[in-house]
């Protein structure tokens, strides 16, 4: 085994324990941990101390982007590179270069979104410690882990397994890094 | 979460201060409509109607949103909105007398020359052109659907369709808090089912005979849908600003939560952006084709005959920057749909400005007599137009309140209050 393991997994059978075990450890100051459910949990962002997301700034810009590029899009086509009068309207009018702007600005924003939560969530993520576990199993069918890695500055074998233990976890194991 | 339930079983019983509100709101709504009645004396008969069909038109649109919304949620076994529901269906006691409200409109039209105020109801009415409403052909194409019987049968229909949901809808809903009976609600879903489309129908009528209708030349597919638009948007924000109300008065604590007023908010941002996009298309089109039929709607809105700009281009403008765009880019924010002393004010803003884009599709309709040009936004019509929103509005909370205090503040034997009062918790 090396000298320093990825974390501490530990076991929760029920929603109510994982949620109130996440409220200590976010207490007790952790930064780097996670908690493992089969299922969205309605709240546990908040008994984590997860703030919100910042992926609506990625589709704030994202919008932005896909406005001007459809407004510059029919400007630039319309009326620098090949002016043309149709049905007696002006070679450019915001009008009518709308609707194009308004699709580019729902697809960019759209594109922003999904690659700003995946830019945020570390996503592609082809291997990850846990999954070395046999634990991520039942995690993924009716029990519920915590994980608190030993990145965090506060991490420390022997205290955090005390903790892990006093907020009701069960089975309690090193993951290897 | 089962303190929730218990602080809301706490707080159940509406306390007697509604029926001092309800007492007030009809003062309120007396004196409204008594100085809209004054203003008979000042500025005639033609001006005032305009303004009351204004005033009625705005708070039918809010009752007809509240009534749409109610059955919305219904049909999608909608467990989040619980709470605001009960406070739709409050509302909906309003039609009886939103119908008692209208119709002095139906007995001016049938009285005099017919064309107080919707000039297709007089033949003999003399058109700019020299020709008479009855030898104009594109009246006569159209005579089939707007005549005098017609419009009162229709309009009858509406209010009568919409007091009928709303019985049925209030009925189970109060009579499960009584029962808790889980039929009640299926009923309600199967209203909800047909009713939609009752509903959908209905409004579109309304909107066609007593607002789009008033310059019978025009065309306008999207007329009934910009109408609901402005209807949900209205009920969504008399809604929130009922919610805050009951939160700050106390019954609503334990009971809302930042939950409930983010996805009210996230309705109340998509219908600014349905408006704007319906809005946008009926002007789109119709620039775009330039055809005069089309056009002219929109000329009288924005340049006087020697091709001045008028007053309502500005309040054109005003619409595309205040009921769009600012809303927008506000409600953009989580925090400004949350937080209470940030939604309220927004909230406000969106029920004047629909009370202006109403304005903006109705007031044009009357012409100065020696230009033959709209009569400006800012007249003395601008007057009789808030009294009359005031009077109506009056007697649109006295109803209300008379319900509100019929019955619990919340479903409390709804199948999905639990889910509503732990909502995203």
């Amino acid at each position: 085994m090396s000298a320093k393991p990825y974390g501490l997994i530990a076991t929760f059978d029920t929603t109510p324990s994982v949620y109130h075990a996440a409220e200590q450890v976010r207490d007790a100051g952790y930064k780097n941990w996670d908690c493992i459910t089969p299922f969205p949990v309605h709240g546990l962002d908040k008994a984590m101390g997860v703030k919100r997301s910042n992926v609506p700034k990625f589709s704030l810009v994202g919008g932005i982007l896909g406005f001007t590029t459809g407004m510059s899009l029919i400007f630039y086509t319309s009326y620098i590179s090949y002016p043309l009068v149709v049905g007696g309207k002006p070679y450019f009018s915001p009008l009518f270069a709308f609707p194009v702007a308004y699709e580019l600005t729902i697809l960019f924003t759209a594109f922003a979104t999904i690659g700003g939560m995946l830019f945020l969530n570390g996503l592609p993520m082809h291997y990850h410690p846990v999954l070395k576990s046999s634990k991520i199993l039942s995690g993924m069918d009716d029990k519920f882990h915590i994980v608190i890695e030993s990145s965090d500055p506060k991490f420390n074998l022997a205290q955090t397994k005390a903790l892990l233990e006093k907020v009701g976890g069960k089975e309690i194991q090193e993951l290897e890094a | 979460m089962s303190t929730h339930a218990a602080t809301a079983h706490a707080a159940l019983s509406p306390e007697s201060t509604t029926s001092s509100g309800a007492t007030k709101a009809l003062g309120i709504g007396a004196i409204g409509i008594g100085l809209t009645l004054i203003g008979l004396f000042v500025s005639g008969g033609k001006i005032v109607a305009f303004s009351w069909l204004v005033g009625l038109t705005f708070w039918t649109a809010i009752a007809i949103g509240m009534l749409m919304l109610v059955m919305i949620h219904h049909i999608l076994d909608a467990s989040w909105s619980v709470v605001l529901r009960r406070q739709f269906e409050h509302g909906l006691a309003a039609f009886p007398w939103l119908a008692l409200l209208f119709a002095p409109l139906v007995i001016v039209s049938w009285t005099g020359s017919h064309d107080l105020i919707w000039k297709w109801m007089n033949p003999d009415y003399v058109l700019a052109s020299g020709h008479t409403v009855g030898h104009d052909p594109l009246y006569v194409k159209k005579s089939a659907f707007l005549n005098l019987p017609m419009f009162t049968v229709m309009t009858a229909l509406c209010f009568i369709v919409w007091i009928w949901l709303s019985a049925r809808l209030r009925k189970a809903s109060f009579t499960q808090d009584a029962d808790g009976d889980l039929k009640w609600t299926f009923m309600n879903r199967k209203t909800a089912a047909f009713g939609l489309a009752l509903g959908a129908i209905t409004l579109t009528l309304a909107s066609i005979y007593w607002v789009k209708s008033l310059d019978y030349h025009w065309f306008s597919t999207m007329f009934g849908v910009w109408f609901f638009a402005n209807c949900v948007r209205g009920a969504l924000s008399i809604g929130v600003l009922l919610l805050l109300w009951l939160y700050a008065r106390g019954d609503l604590k334990g009971v809302l939560n930042t939950n409930h007023l983010h996805s009210v908010g996230m309705l109340v941002f998509a219908f600014t952006v349905f408006w704007a996009y319906i809005t946008f298309s009926q002007y789109f089109l119709i620039w775009n084709a330039n055809i005069p039929e089309e056009t002219f709607w929109y000329n009288l809105r924005e340049i006087t005959k020697a091709g001045e700009p008028s007053q309502w281009k500005y309040v054109g403008m005003l619409l595309l920057f205040g009921h769009f765009l600012l809303p927008f880019l506000y409600l953009l924010s989580y925090k400004n749909k949350i937080v209470h002393s940030r939604i309220k004010p927004i909230v406000i803003w969106i029920l004047l400005i629909i009370l202006v884009d109403m304005i903006y599709n109705i007031a044009p309709a009357v012409k100065d007599y020696s230009t033959g040009e709209p009569k400006p936004f800012l007249s003395i019509s601008l007057l009789w137009t808030v009294t009359s929103v005031i009077g109506v509005g009056g007697v649109f909370f006295w109803a209300y309140f008379k319900s509100f205090a019929m019955t619990k503040l919340i479903p409390i034997r709804d199948p999905r209050i639990k889910e509503c009062l732990t909502h995203h918790e």
